[in-house]
């Protein structure tokens, strides 16, 4: 028994408690296990890994499953009986094996098999817990009541990234056990991330062709180097993982280019430095840059206004999204006064007055867009278009494409023919890039602006 | 149906099957094929017109898809060398490519096929394309895709001689991730059998998903379906490819990071859709495969409808067909539409004297009659043999000016595309379309660019003027044309000169003219001062170096030689043969819905053709027309709102017209009501009125004008 919770200790750091706790609520064959354990903590706190790893190693029958893929309840309950009864489907006839459309039918068929095979002691692992609130109201009290629903000894480990308290309904929940896994800290961080040294040994040898020779101690190095970068900004395991990888392929180059030797440290952490920091840029958006086209991705990933240079559009299209852009952003009764030639003399009042001095958050441009009618869309196009167009199909067609390209997002309802209703998605900044390719002057036209 | 019928078919549609294509069913196919081809000989298909239009029609299809291969083969084989490579290491992200297309989806339908063949003849027989819409929520989404992978393997197997009977079809709801986790192990599990545990992993192939439209998909059905493919990854290797139509910013926007933390991206470029159009007429429409000219103003038309409207270089090509379809079905004239001079004097050789008279009608001809004299005018008028010569003679001499427009638009654009503000344009399309519309050469931009080009320095001048004679090289060399060859030969002479200057000699030339000047700037009082400096500016490009009178005859040298072939097509005879300038087909290839609902409604007999409704001018209105037409023509003559009693009225006036005497009211029957009420109503649903609550039984117009 110690065996394996020494194992489980070295093969899973910084989860020493977590481990031993559960380690306590499992480990004894002869001791009841207890009804439903829920497991919390944020997004790669190593959850799922500690109780998979946990459970074969002690060898209990268990069924470990991802509520993501389950997407009706049926597959989750053959599922669960799949897994738990061993059973191989054959693919040219692939039954399940048993059928179950409800909680019922799963009940019984779990009672069915329980007199074949002892299922005592086994586990039922439910990862994504947090799906259970979408599905069947009735899944989530039965589950937590299981071995109370079904009477056979059986246990469920819900493991989920919310606290508990969200959970909470109408129906009478008993309070299960709760076991927290809180976010790791910097040293553990690195303790964590200088296990990958086989991966990282591997991938410097991939990408020049011809490996070095390191210790562990000078990838902690690297690692120290790094997390002072990177530990600011995100605390998440595999996405540092995944960094960290990326980042040690250009930290190693002077070492395979013969500048540097593995020993000057101090060098070739100002030689990655640079890197380190261009990269914290691209954080989150796994974008793979190891080919010759990085330097465009990072163009186009680093700043909208490139996004919206390479964006290709025909020219009614651009003024269609400008002139849905000011439909968004204007209010209809300042149209008159924005568009038209010859709108009259408007009389001041104290309340333009008190316009003028707008405080930001009443800004159009910040309000966020507001939907407009079909028509409204038209005639704003047609006042700013300098050139006579006619309308026609064409034209139409465009504002359904930019739809579809998730630049427009049509607001009212599809069967409603007449007067559909538009939003404007693009933000200011894409806007003005996009209007200057077309030389029109959008501030012009902003009610926000205008009054300035 | 008789053939006369069917020359004049300017104004039907007709529909052609030329492209058919063989369904699923031998048997079924065949039966069709049999229908189509029947239809054809009783329609047209024996007429010369028609032959030469579908195989070249047919030659330029195949250009095309060639072309499109050859364009997208780069990217395409990236592409499948990352999904190769992309599973060679275990991988805990599904690696994932980010292909952007650019907005136009339809034109890349046949990319994205090919793209799924090339992988499945190279990598893996698993290849999954979905859909947006066959993918509503996660459920079809998965249900689709398992149920193309495992039918992929049914037909792949069906080689192995496995028997009917032992394969039962999968039911829809049987699809699930478990089930393809089962096939999957199952169909290479007997491989890891026979072959060593190593091969084991080389064999295993992998499973490519690819989705074409990824801006239409659902966020949230995507989201789902990544984090459930991610948590198979260690069985079933995933590969993706996006097809992503804006930008890469997209897939950030539409995917969290737990989602996105869970593929990794690699990013590919595609053509941008203005260079891929530049291709295809640089390739295709301006060679020497293509005899069909578009004239200036429709050409003009459809590179609008591209740059303003869509970008859809498919569109554009679709247009182009009209065009031709509408351009040979003029006549057996246009049979005469083709580069070969033997195939053309054939076609002459056997034109009856009705397809002789097809020409006559071509409005050039009456150009050629009356430059000739007046015995001549007869023989053309009246001697089908002589007309035949002369008309030979003209083709000929059309499909030379053809040949060296294309030749000197080249060139013209290699001396022209760099210019400061390129007045002529950067493109050869540009240089195109103002060619074949007027007079280049006499066009004011033209006259910009020589007068710029007489500034060029010379590196510049020499380095343009070579690439000039390279590509005229593989041009003409071959070809015996004396004046071509003429031309080239001293622009190569000309060539050598500037690369023998010897650049201390023109310093000296420089040095000589300053030296003059200094010796005539010695004592001299104010106004003399002033008098000579004057002077000095009048006579400055007086005094010109070696380089700078060389320059000069070069710029006259091509712009005699522009000036010859450059002229406008107009200026020949049966000029129309080749080039088609009907710009009439603009209501055909723009439709608009607005006026087409106007004309009908105004003028039934334009659609109908009736003979009941034939109206003298369009506020002309008859009982014979249907009543809606009545009750919207009644209605134009409305002000902003409309009373209905008096709409009423005036419809019962024209539908059942009685003399009334007195102002007693006439009782009208229910019948009438009914159908003016009913027209009512479709002139609301149409959206031309809708009731109004400012007065009573009166409703609004929602159109101008009448």
């Amino acid at each position: 028994m110690d065996q394996t919770l020494s194992l489980l200790h070295q093969t899973l750091p910084c989860r020493a408690t977590q481990i031993d706790h559960l380690h306590n609520l499992f480990a004894y064959k002869d001791e009841p296990h207890p009804e439903t354990v829920y497991i919390q903590g944020g997004p790669s706190t190593g959850k799922s890994i500690v109780v998979t790893t946990l459970l074969e190693k002690l060898e209990l029958k268990h069924a470990i499953l991802n509520l993501v893929e389950c997407y009706t309840a049926k597959i989750l309950f053959e599922t669960i009986l799949n897994k738990l009864s061993g059973h191989r489907m054959d693919p040219k006839n692939p039954v399940p094996y048993a059928k179950c459309e409800n909680m019922m039918d799963f009940l019984q068929h779990l009672k069915n098999y329980s007199l074949e095979d002892d299922l005592t002691g086994s586990v039922i692992v439910l990862d994504k817990a947090e799906e259970l609130r979408n599905m069947e109201f009735n899944l989530l009290p039965a589950f937590m009541r299981l071995k109370e629903l079904s009477g056979i000894p059986i246990s469920v480990i819900l493991i989920s990234e919310l606290v508990f308290q969200k959970f909470l309904s109408k129906a009478n929940i008993v309070d299960p056990m709760k076991i927290d896994f809180p976010q790791y800290n910097k040293d553990e961080l690195l303790e964590i991330l200088s296990m990958d040294i086989e991966n990282a040994r591997r991938i410097v040898e991939n990408e020049y062709e011809h490996s070095i020779d390191f210790d562990l101690e000078f990838y902690k190095n690297y690692l120290n180097v790094f997390l002072s970068v990177f530990y600011r900004a995100c605390r998440d395991l595999s996405e540092l993982k995944y960094m960290s990888r990326i980042n040690f392929v250009k930290y190693c180059q002077p070492i395979i280019t013969g500048q540097n030797t593995v020993e000057d440290q101090m060098a070739l952490w100002k030689n990655v430095a640079p890197t380190l920091k261009s990269s914290l840029a691209v954080l989150y958006l796994r974008i793979d840059t190891s080919n010759q086209t990085d330097q465009v991705v990072k163009h186009s990933v680093g700043s909208k206004e490139t996004s919206a240079q390479s964006l290709e559009l025909p020219f009614y299209a651009k003024y269609l999204l400008i002139a849905a852009y000011l439909a968004s952003y204007n209010s209809a009764k300042d149209d008159k006064r924005l568009f038209m030639k010859f709108h009259g003399k408007k009389m001041k009042k104290l309340k333009d007055v008190k316009m003028k001095s707008k405080v930001s958050e009443q800004l159009n441009t910040q309000l966020g867009p507001k939907p407009f009618a079909f028509d409204r869309l038209l005639a704003i196009f047609y006042s700013i278009l300098d050139e006579k167009v006619g309308f026609n199909n064409n034209l139409l067609v465009q504002v359904s494409s930019l739809v579809e390209l998730r630049l427009l997002s049509s607001v009212s309802d599809n069967c409603f023919l007449d007067g559909q209703k538009y939003k404007c998605n693009v933000n200011f900044d894409f806007i003005q890039e996009i209007s200057r390719t077309v030389r029109f002057n959008i501030r012009k036209y902003l009610s926000d602006f205008s009054h300035i | 149906m008789e053939v006369d019928q069917t020359v004049s078919v300017s104004k039907g549609v007709f529909v052609f099957k030329n492209n058919f294509k063989p369904l699923t069913k031998l048997v079924k196919s065949k039966r069709k094929q049999k229908n189509v081809v029947n239809y054809q000989n009783t329609a047209f298909s024996s007429n010369a017109w028609y032959q030469s239009y579908s195989s070249l029609w047919q030659n330029i299809e195949e250009k095309i898809e060639n072309l499109n291969n050859a364009m997208f083969s780069s990217v395409l084989s990236r592409l499948v060398n990352f999904v190769k490579s992309s599973h060679d290491f275990d991988v805990e992200e599904i690696p994932t490519a980010a292909l952007l297309t650019g907005i136009n989806m339809p034109d890349h339908a046949a990319q994205f096929k090919s793209l799924s063949n090339q992988i499945k003849e190279s990598v893996t027989p698993h290849v999954a394309c979905l859909h947006s819409q066959d993918c509503q929520n996660i459920k079809y989404l998965i249900e689709n895709m398992i149920g193309q992978l495992v039918k992929e393997d049914e037909s792949f197997s069906d080689e192995d001689s496995l028997s009917d009977s032992t394969r039962t079809h999968l039911k829809k709801s049987q699809l699930n991730l478990s089930v393809l986790q089962c096939w999957y192990e199952n169909m290479y599990q007997e491989h890891s059998q026979t072959s060593p545990k190593k091969q084991k992993t080389k064999n295993k192939k992998i499973l490519v998903i690819i989705i074409s439209d990824f801006e239409s998909f659902n966020a949230e059905v995507l989201q789902k379906f990544i984090l459930i493919a991610s948590c198979y990854i260690r069985v079933l290797p995933f590969v993706f490819i996006f097809g992503i139509a804006t930008s890469i910013s997209t897939l950030h926007t539409s995917l969290p990071y737990k989602v996105s933390s869970k593929i990794c991206v690699k990013v590919f470029n595609s053509q941008r859709s203005t260079c891929y159009l530049n291709e295809i007429l640089e390739n295709v429409f301006f060679s020497t495969s293509c005899p069909f000219q578009m004239g200036g103003k429709v050409f003009n038309l459809f590179i609008d409808i591209f740059l303003f409207y869509d970008l859809s270089v498919n569109n554009f090509i679709q247009n182009i067909k009209y065009a031709m379809a509408e351009h040979f079905s003029y006549g057996n004239a246009m049979a005469l539409c083709s580069f070969n001079k033997k195939e053309t004097s054939a076609i002459i050789a056997e034109f009856s004297h009705e397809d002789l008279e097809n020409v006559r009608h071509l409005l050039s001809f009456r150009k050629l009659v009356e430059s000739e004299t007046y015995e001549n005018q007869i023989r053309l008028l009246t001697d089908d043999d002589y007309f035949a010569n002369v008309l030979t003679e003209e083709i000929v001499k059309l499909q030379k000016y053809i040949r060296r427009l294309h030749i000197f638009l080249k060139c013209l654009l290699i001396l022209v595309e760099d210019l400061p503000k390129a007045p002529l344009g950067q493109q050869l399309r540009d240089l195109y379309s103002v060619a074949t519309a007027k007079n280049i050469t006499n066009s004011p931009e033209y006259k910009e660019c020589f007068k710029l080009l007489g500034f060029q320095s010379m590196e510049e001048l020499s380095k343009k003027l070579s690439k000039i004679l390279d590509y005229l090289e593989d041009k003409i060399l071959f070809k015996h044309e004396n004046k071509m060859k003429d031309f080239y030969e001293q622009l190569e002479s000309f060539v050598d000169s500037m690369n023998n200057f010897n650049m201390a000699e023109m310093e000296e030339a420089v040095v000589e003219i300053e030296n003059n000047e200094q010796v005539a700037l010695k004592s001299l009082d104010r106004k003399q001062f002033k008098e000579k400096l004057f002077g000095m500016t009048k006579s400055q490009n007086q005094p010109l170096n070696r380089y700078e009178k060389l320059r000069e005859k070069i710029i006259t040298t091509l712009s005699q030689a522009f000036e010859e072939y450059l002229i406008e097509p107009k200026s020949f005879y049966f000029h129309e043969i080749f080039f088609f300038n009907n710009i009439s087909i603009q209501s055909n290839i723009i439709g608009s819905h607005r006026s087409a609902i106007h004309n009908a409604l105004n003028d039934p007999q334009y659609y109908l053709q009736c003979d009941c409704c034939t109206i003298p001018n369009s506020s002309v209105i008859k009982h014979t027309m249907p009543d809606i037409c009545i009750a919207y023509k009644l209605h134009l003559e409305c002000g902003k709102i409309i009373n209905l009693y008096d709409w009423l009225q005036a419809f019962l006036s024209i539908v059942d017209p009685i003399e009334i005497d007195d102002e007693t009211k006439r009782i009208v029957s229910p019948e009438l009501q009914a159908r003016f009420t009913q027209c009512v109503a479709e002139l609301e649903y149409l959206g031309f009125i809708k009731s109004t609550k400012r007065k009573a039984d009166h409703v609004a117009r929602l159109t101008w004008g009448g």
